[in-house]
């Protein structure tokens, strides 16, 4: 076996557990190879507009645990989980957590009509939604790594952290956990 | 041989070390969708080869959706879920008639247990009614058409995505000869 073929060989060996460790970055923020918690990430210096207009940073929820939810009027699996987040918000709310809402590929009259008049069963109540909605938009899903399918939401500390991402419909019991687990 | 040996089991440490960091990504990283041009392909077809001036003849794109998604169908299940369509974008001379879509089918989804969906899953041909009057130029014609869709997998959906499609014709005189084209796509009844 030449230098050759073992300078080839170390190459891949260096390349596939690189390609391995960058592919921890897709997953959960707070996981890193062998159990040892890799550093979390800072939040993205972001600012939505609200449905007036105005300006929301995500710096200005710091203090606060924060699920941020991107979402669309359009998918229905987001619309499937918006009890979840009602009750998430209505109960968590008190002890320093809020939902924010980010709708996205969405138009600002179609949303505001949506979180307006759109009811939604929680807990045997009729409710519609509880917590703060802004417009997300391209620009700020990039600064959060991109986008890979909605629902996506984000978990982020009272130190603006991103703690967690979730892909998809939520999954009730974890992400409740989760949230307690920062509160 | 020895590096060989050496080799392997450098290659099985780092299979152990990447499944072992497969394990550690959050499960609901794997409701991930895939890239829109992953989930759809599309193919286009004339009826008629080729195509008399005057005559009518039809377009049709059939979509590919790859298995585990869905799309929205023409006439969903709520006015706020983004319905499939095909526009054409018709360059001078040409005429639509009618754009034909097939029915979707209801379907239940973990996100939506107690409400039925009406979607397109696996292939749907979508069709156009079309006419080339006499200003088309003879010979060679494209017509752009756009195929607009909204796609979902068992958990997550990517948003609205239009996708250009080409057809490809040839235009003759007006009572030239032709033939049926592609009788296996056009004879049958629209289906989804």
């Amino acid at each position: 076996m030449n230098k050759a073929v073992r300078t080839l060989s170390a190459a891949v060996l260096f390349s596939v557990v690189m390609l391995g460790f960058s592919g921890c970055k897709g997953g959960s923020p707070s996981t890193g190879s062998g159990g040892t918690p890799a550093p979390l990430a800072d939040e993205p210096d972001v600012t939505f507009k609200d449905l007036q207009g105005k300006d929301v940073t995500l710096a200005s929820f710091k203090g606060k645990v924060v699920l941020v939810n991107f979402w669309g009027t359009w998918c229905e699996p987001c619309r499937g989980e918006i009890p979840i987040l009602i009750s998430m918000q209505q109960k968590y709310s008190p002890k320093g957590f809020t939902l924010l809402g980010a709708a996205t590929n969405d138009e600002e009259k179609a949303v505001d009509t949506f979180i307006h008049t759109t009811q939604f069963s929680v807990g045997g109540q009729q409710m519609t939604m509880n917590y703060p909605i802004v417009m997300g938009s391209d620009d700020i899903s990039n600064k959060f790594g991109g986008l890979l399918g909605m629902p996506t939401s984000f978990l982020i500390t009272r130190d603006g952290k991103i703690a967690k991402r979730y892909i998809g419909s939520l999954n009730e019991n974890q992400v409740v956990k989760d949230v307690e687990n920062q509160l | 041989m020895k590096f060989a040996v050496r080799f392997a089991h450098r290659i099985a440490l780092c299979a152990l070390v990447l499944g072992s960091v497969a394990a550690a990504a959050p499960a609901q990283d794997s409701a991930a969708p895939k890239n829109p041009s992953e989930i759809v392909t599309t193919h286009s077809f004339v009826s008629l080869d080729p195509v008399p001036r005057g005559k009518e003849f039809q377009a049709a794109i059939v979509v590919k959706i790859a298995t585990g998604y869905h799309m929205n169908s023409h006439k969903p299940s709520d006015s706020y879920l983004i319905p499939t369509t095909v526009t054409p974008q018709l360059p001078a001379g040409f005429t639509l008639a009618e754009a034909i879509y097939p029915a979707g089918r209801d379907e239940k989804f973990p996100f939506s247990p107690d409400k039925p969906l009406n979607v397109y899953s696996g292939s749907v041909t979508l069709r156009l009614r079309l006419t080339a009057d006499n200003s088309v130029a003879l010979g060679a014609a494209t017509i752009p058409v756009t195929l607009r869709f909204q796609a979902c997998n068992m958990s997550a959906c990517l948003p609205p995505v239009k996708v250009p499609v080409s057809l490809e014709l040839q235009v003759v005189a007006a009572g030239a000869s032709t033939h049926a084209a592609h009788p296996e796509i056009f004879s049958a009844k629209p289906t989804s």
